[in-house]
């Protein structure tokens, strides 16, 4: 490691600490670094415009960005968890499991686990508090988790992310996320009914049968969506991000035509808040790769790599190492830059060690996504107390079983590779 | 705030809002060539990719305050008030300074690419990318501002419950 290339981390991790926006503290140590090594400083610049202007894989998350925002001012998440709870309400804990079901249903619409907290989160802790059946921050507790399966059943903006750094097929990543999504909704599942059966949560009022097909058809075409993803993506029709762009069409047309649930000036709130999304995020993904140019340039994925080989680390103990720091910095950073800046140094050494790269990346994202609600720095948490209000410490008090659960799914997904590489390979892919 | 100032803002805002909306018109526009009409368009690729260039820079330079950006803010909400004005300002003046210092150098990088226009639609480069300069000014004058409202006594936090 050189002076320059200290000194850059030094600026970095003392701009960010003290509270400065992520991306620009990137940027700022990016051009220190360039300055100590007498480079020229326009090569920030130049790496972040070139950066984001050649990767067309990139487009991909403005787009699923606008998807789900159509999707949530759209109605088309509240017709989904009606749906739901005509299904599944019926059963002991019903609106804990309406929670989760909800939640991988949209998991196959949106790739963002925030935008699956803020669109059925809100609506869904209502049901649950009122008439306190649930404790607010068992509601707010169950949402926050159910939403980390947004990401990994496809589509997913985190592993758009992960493939740009590691080069890795987004249509393989995104079959491998599947089955741990469905893994994910189960072991929460699980947790839900031991808790109602626990606390002995009274049972819901049935939805009459008869009533079922009247919702169903009310949310039919919410339900479609996944199904129109996944055989466009699958069936060899469209590129993921294609299938970003004509999701998002495909809500803009269900939510104003079908529903009438848009009118102009709702359409251009969802665009104003898109594009703040997704500037904030594309900046976030500019910053990381000058920050990774500089981390290629003085050659340390290749050290990590040789020092792991240097260590005669197996496979397995390497992938349970590298799981508990993500958890750890999961406590303390946001997933995106985890994946954009953390999971690039590990790439090479998962290489040499022979690890899959589909089962890392699952494996790795799974893990981000548990960091957005483990405390203290838990952006689902934020979201879910800033748009119901429940306190941050009931939530809190509330979450860690969740936590637990999902980490023991986690650690089945790094003991069996299998799981998550199963479904891919039956597409064809040969890892 | 001033209303002349949230109008500017809103402005921004809709600037923001219809660079995106273009963007993702014009990438329908590049599915309904390519699957309905079968003749795919070769512009569409190269306008979504300068549209999501000007997204972010214009977003970042005029639109995103200082909460709407990803922070690590665990340290900063648990010290004293005084302790947080140090955070911001020093933050305000590294951000300010770094920039500043990159300026002469990223400027020559933009205006290099005057000779070379893009592949398909033809867009001078240097058009393209200019909106990187505007976001680095932009940034600039944002965190001088910033720093200086600081050593006045300002509270760092004020701007953003004006934005929320």
């Amino acid at each position: 490691m050189t002076l320059a290339f200290a000194a850059c981390v030094v600026a970095l991790f003392l701009l960010a600490g003290i509270g400065a926006p992520i991306a620009l503290s990137m940027i700022v140590a990016a051009i220190v670094y360039l300055a100590m090594k007498g480079q020229d400083l326009g090569l920030a610049a130049e790496q972040i415009i070139q950066g984001l202007y050649d990767s067309f894989v990139i487009l991909a998350v403005p787009l699923f960005i606008v998807a789900a925002n159509l999707m949530n001012a759209g109605t088309i998440s509240e017709r989904l968890l009606q749906f739901c709870v005509a299904i599944v309400g019926r059963f002991k804990g019903g609106l804990g499991h309406v929670n989760v079901v909800a939640s991988m249903i949209f998991a196959g619409m949106s790739g963002s686990a925030v935008a699956d907290a803020v669109g059925i989160g809100r609506v869904i802790i209502n049901m649950m508090t009122k008439d306190g059946r649930y404790t607010p921050g068992y509601a707010a507790a169950i949402t926050a988790a159910s939403s980390t399966i947004g990401p990994i059943i496809p589509p997913s903006i985190p592993m758009v992310l992960y493939a740009l750094v590691s080069d890795a097929s987004i249509g393989y990543l995104f079959l491998g996320g599947i089955v741990p999504g469905v893994i994910m909704g189960a072991v929460l599942m699980a947790l839900n009914a031991m808790m109602a059966r626990r606390y002995e949560v009274p049972l819901e009022r049935p939805v009459p049968l008869r009533e079922i097909p009247a919702v169903t058809v009310r949310a039919f075409p919410a339900l479609m969506m996944p199904v129109i993803l996944l055989v466009g993506i699958y069936g060899g029709v469209t590129t993921p991000t294609e299938a970003a762009a004509i999701a998002a069409f495909y809500a803009l047309i269900v939510a104003a035509f079908l529903y009438r649930a848009l009118n102009v000036a709702t359409i251009r709130g969802v665009m104003r808040e898109s594009a703040r999304s997704s500037a904030s995020v594309g900046l976030i993904i500019g910053a990381a790769l000058i920050f990774n140019y500089i981390v290629a340039s003085e050659n340390i994925p290749a050290q990590v790599a040789s020092a792991m080989q240097g260590l005669d680390i197996s496979p397995l103990a390497f992938l349970l190492a590298i799981n508990v720091l993500f958890l750890v910095l999961g406590c303390l950073l946001d997933a995106s830059t985890i994946i954009l800046v953390i999971i690039p140094l590990f790439i090479p050494t998962c290489r040499a060690l022979g690890i899959d790269l589909v089962h890392f990346g699952i494996v790795s994202v799974v893990n981000c996504m548990i960091g957005l609600i483990t405390p203290p720095y838990g952006v689902l948490l934020f979201v879910i107390n800033a748009t119901t209000g429940i306190p941050l410490r009931a939530i809190i008090a509330a979450i860690w079983p969740f936590i637990g659960v999902l980490i023991v799914a986690l650690l089945i997904m790094i003991l069996v590779p299998d799981i998550i590489l199963w479904l891919p390979r039956r597409f064809g892919y040969t890892g | 705030m001033s209303a002349l100032a949230r109008r500017l803002k809103g402005l921004a805002e809709d600037v923001g809002a219809a660079l995106l909306a273009l963007m993702f018109a014009t990438f329908l526009v590049q599915i309904g060539s390519r699957y309905v009409f079968n003749a795919p368009a070769s512009w569409t690729l190269e306008a979504c990719l300068t549209l999501w260039l000007w997204v972010v820079f214009w977003g970042c330079a005029f639109v995103l305050g200082e909460r709407d950006h990803v922070r690590f803010d665990v340290l900063y909400v648990a010290v004293s008030r005084s302790m947080r004005r140090a955070f911001a300002l020093v933050s305000a003046l590294a951000i300010a300074g770094g920039m500043l210092a990159a300026l002469p150098a990223t400027w020559s990088y933009v205006t290099f690419y005057e000779i070379k226009r893009s592949a398909v639609i033809g867009i001078r480069l240097d058009v393209v990318f200019s909106i990187y300069l505007v976001f680095a000014v932009a940034i600039i004058a944002r965190y001088i501002w910033r720093a200086r409202a600081i050593v006045r006594g300002g509270d760092p936090d004020v701007e953003e419950r004006a934005n929320p």
